[in-house]
């Protein structure tokens, strides 16, 4: 009897779903033996650490204490932050993850005025080493918190730093800065309503570029609710992630001149997207989303150039027999090949606010 | 053989009993006045056997309440900071929300007017549901009440959930008053724009803050519509062999009229509504609502709400 019991309670405990696991750490769950190695190191953040991906294998690179959104400075350094729980700060780590030196200094000491404190996030580092790109909010008045696109010198400190734009109040402000030449391309919130008087009143993101000498330049439709841009290597599209004002996302590819984004092409549709990020080689695109059928912690997938970049023109095939001056025969078109994404990680839990790095 | 079947079922009322442990104390503090339909579960013979998960075919609707239960609020005296009516059509596979602000300046079901908040401090959940059904002309079916630690405890034990966080919330005064010894202490909070997995701690802060918010507690009502959102997309995860661990995390931080069995029932339902275009929500804005009511208390127009509510909520 004891035993039927037992058995009973054991085999309903058996049955309950998984959705409370813990995510493991990067470490001790290598990525699927499928999986297709990666080229370069990516750099990722979980649960406060840093981790790189190489030859298909997770390092830690940092302690789990904080750290988050890792970006690649051109000598290979890694410049990411490092957040406590009122203030965050940038700091320069070497590949290994050793810290360098501290870019920016928001401690405090402990004050029960916590207006007092700063936050910064997202850095980038310009393509020449010389500038250093970042939110930061600052300038703020009581309630009304967000956070600004700042330049720095990438030796200096944030006395020497210049406020690019006016993030609009009480809407979390302009984040994820990108430089370009001659400026910066960003994510701005604001309210749909100034922007067109057809939308509801509701915050969304939009990619905005300036140059520092006007204000911000509108470069997505509100209604498409855009975010995470990332421009490809070879400069001529950008990846972001459209939301059109729901809980869900959209990963989308615009063509890019520089100054303004062009046809939209959507990549994956009706799930749960986040930073997406182009191989240095042009070989794919990294993002994060959930694992396949789930929701839950987000995992790392990889989707080949091929399932988004345009298939080659057919080429006719000769007639036998020699030359023909009639009408050839229509080619057949190629079978459509579906590429699919990769999930690359099962059961890890990536932060999806940290934009992923990638160094070749 | 008889006395496996009976070990065999006693394993499976131990499994359970934690989850009708629950149900019977949420339940059992059911409601002072006129009330909703009573909970299946205390006119169910046992919960010895897994919850039948026969579905549910009929339209139902359902207040949610939401309220601030930290130690500045003596027992049950509680102000409901989030109400939000929710109409299910299964049939349809149509799901409408309705937030209704704090701030509406009504008639309470339990005498005299004052900010609709204010419904649950004077009367419990039947307090609130009257006043609703009363000032919105509607028939609620169940209520849920949460505090803000089961609504914590409720996200982590069922993993998490994904949001796409339309709003930054970037609060220097966020009230720090759920692990604080001081409930009047505040933090700094900063949940970053767009899709993520939030845990409990963190879809709190979302949810509750709105300081940094333009639209104060109505952009508050849109992120908590999409935080429900997000729970209802992880609830199709959930077994009900999962019941008792929930139950278990929540023990006295949720109250409700709605039984363990029609919890089972209602979980391959939410499996079932798989559009998210099925999911309308609505805010009572300008002009269905605006300022000028005493104490900084908004007024209903109840001529453009009614025929609103008429439609959704027949």
């Amino acid at each position: 009897m004891v035993f039927s019991g037992t058995l009973t309670y054991i085999a309903l405990g058996s049955r309950t779903s998984k959705v409370a696991l813990p995510p493991a750490k990067p470490t001790e769950a290598s990525p699927r033996a499928q999986a297709p190695s990666l080229p370069g190191t990516l750099y990722l953040s979980q649960e406060g650490a840093i981790y790189s991906l190489s030859a298909g294998r997770f390092h830690q690179l940092t302690s789990e204490s904080g750290w988050t959104q890792p970006s690649i400075s051109p000598n290979g350094d890694i410049v990411a932050v490092k957040r406590s729980a009122y203030y965050s700060d940038l700091y320069v780590l070497n590949p290994f993850g050793t810290v360098k030196r501290r870019i920016t200094n928001n401690s405090q000491p402990r004050n029960s005025d916590t207006g007092l404190y700063h936050w910064v996030f997202y850095p980038r580092v310009s393509a020449d080493g010389r500038t250093i790109w970042l939110a930061y909010d600052k300038p703020k008045f009581a309630y009304d918190v967000v956070l600004s696109i700042w330049s720095m010198p990438y030796s200096g400190s944030l006395s020497q730093g210049r406020l690019w734009g006016n993030a609009a109040d009480y809407t979390g402000g302009d984040v994820q800065p990108v430089p370009v030449r001659g400026g910066v391309l960003y994510t701005k919130y604001d309210y749909a309503s100034r922007y067109s008087a057809n939308l509801e009143s509701r915050l969304v993101g939009m990619l905005f570029i300036t140059n520092g000498s006007s204000p911000g330049r509108q470069l997505t439709n509100p209604a498409e609710d855009c975010r995470d841009p990332a421009i490809s290597p070879d400069g001529t599209k950008v990846a972001m992630i459209c939301t059109y004002m729901k809980q869900i996302s959209y990963l989308t590819i615009a063509s890019w001149n520089g100054s303004k984004l062009g046809v939209r092409q959507t990549i994956l549709s009706n799930q749960i997207v986040a930073q997406p990020t182009w191989a240095p080689d042009g070989s794919g695109i990294a993002y994060l989303a959930p694992g396949a059928g789930q929701s839950g912690p987000f995992q790392l997938w990889w989707l080949p150039s091929a399932a988004y970049a345009p298939p080659p023109a057919p080429v006719p095939t000769p007639t036998p027999g020699g030359p023909y001056n009639g009408t050839l025969p229509s080619p057949s078109p190629p079978p459509v090949v579906v590429i699919k994404p990769i999930q690359v990680t099962t059961n890890n839990g990536f932060d999806a606010t940290s934009p992923l790095a990638w160094g070749s | 053989m008889l006395a496996i079947v009976l070990s065999s079922v006693a394993g499976g009322i131990a499994y359970f009993m934690p989850a009708a442990q629950l149900a019977l104390d949420s339940t059992g503090q059911v409601i002072q006045v006129p009330t909703p339909s009573p909970t299946d579960l205390l006119t169910s013979p046992s919960p010895s056997s897994a919850p039948s998960a026969q579905p549910i075919t009929g339209a139902f609707t359902v207040l949610l309440l939401g309220s601030d239960d930290d130690s500045k609020f003596q027992g049950d005296h509680v102000l409901t900071q989030s109400m939000i009516l929710v109409r299910v059509v299964p049939s349809q596979q149509k799901v409408t929300m309705l937030s209704i602000p704090r701030d509406l300046y009504v008639h309470l079901s339990t005498g005299g007017y004052g900010k609709i908040d204010g419904a649950y401090s004077y009367g419990g959940a039947g307090a609130a549901i009257a006043t609703v059904e009363q000032d919105f002309q509607v028939h609620i079916d169940d209520y849920i009440w949460i505090g803000l630690l089961g609504l914590i405890k409720l996200i982590d034990a069922i993993g998490g959930i994904d949001v796409v966080t339309s709003h930054p919330v970037m609060d220097d005064y966020y009230p720090s008053d759920v692990y604080s010894r001081d409930p009047y202490d505040y933090e700094r909070v900063a949940v970053l724009a767009g899709p993520q997995h939030l845990d409990g701690i963190n879809a709190m802060q979302y949810v509750r803050s709105r300081h940094g918010d333009f639209q104060s507690d109505f952009g508050r009502s849109q992120r908590q519509q999409e935080v429900l959102t997000a729970i209802r997309v992880k609830a199709k995860e959930v077994s009900p062999e999962d019941l008792p661990a929930l139950s278990a995390a929540l023990k006295g931080e949720l109250k409700t009229s709605i039984g363990l069995s029609r919890v089972a029932q209602m979980l391959p339902l939410a499996a079932s509504l798989d559009d998210p275009n099925a999911i309308r929500q609505l805010f009572l804005l300008p002009p269905y609502t605006h300022g000028g009511a005493p104490g900084g208390s908004l007024i209903a127009d109840w001529g453009a709400i009614l025929p609103l509510v008429h439609t959704y909520f027949p």
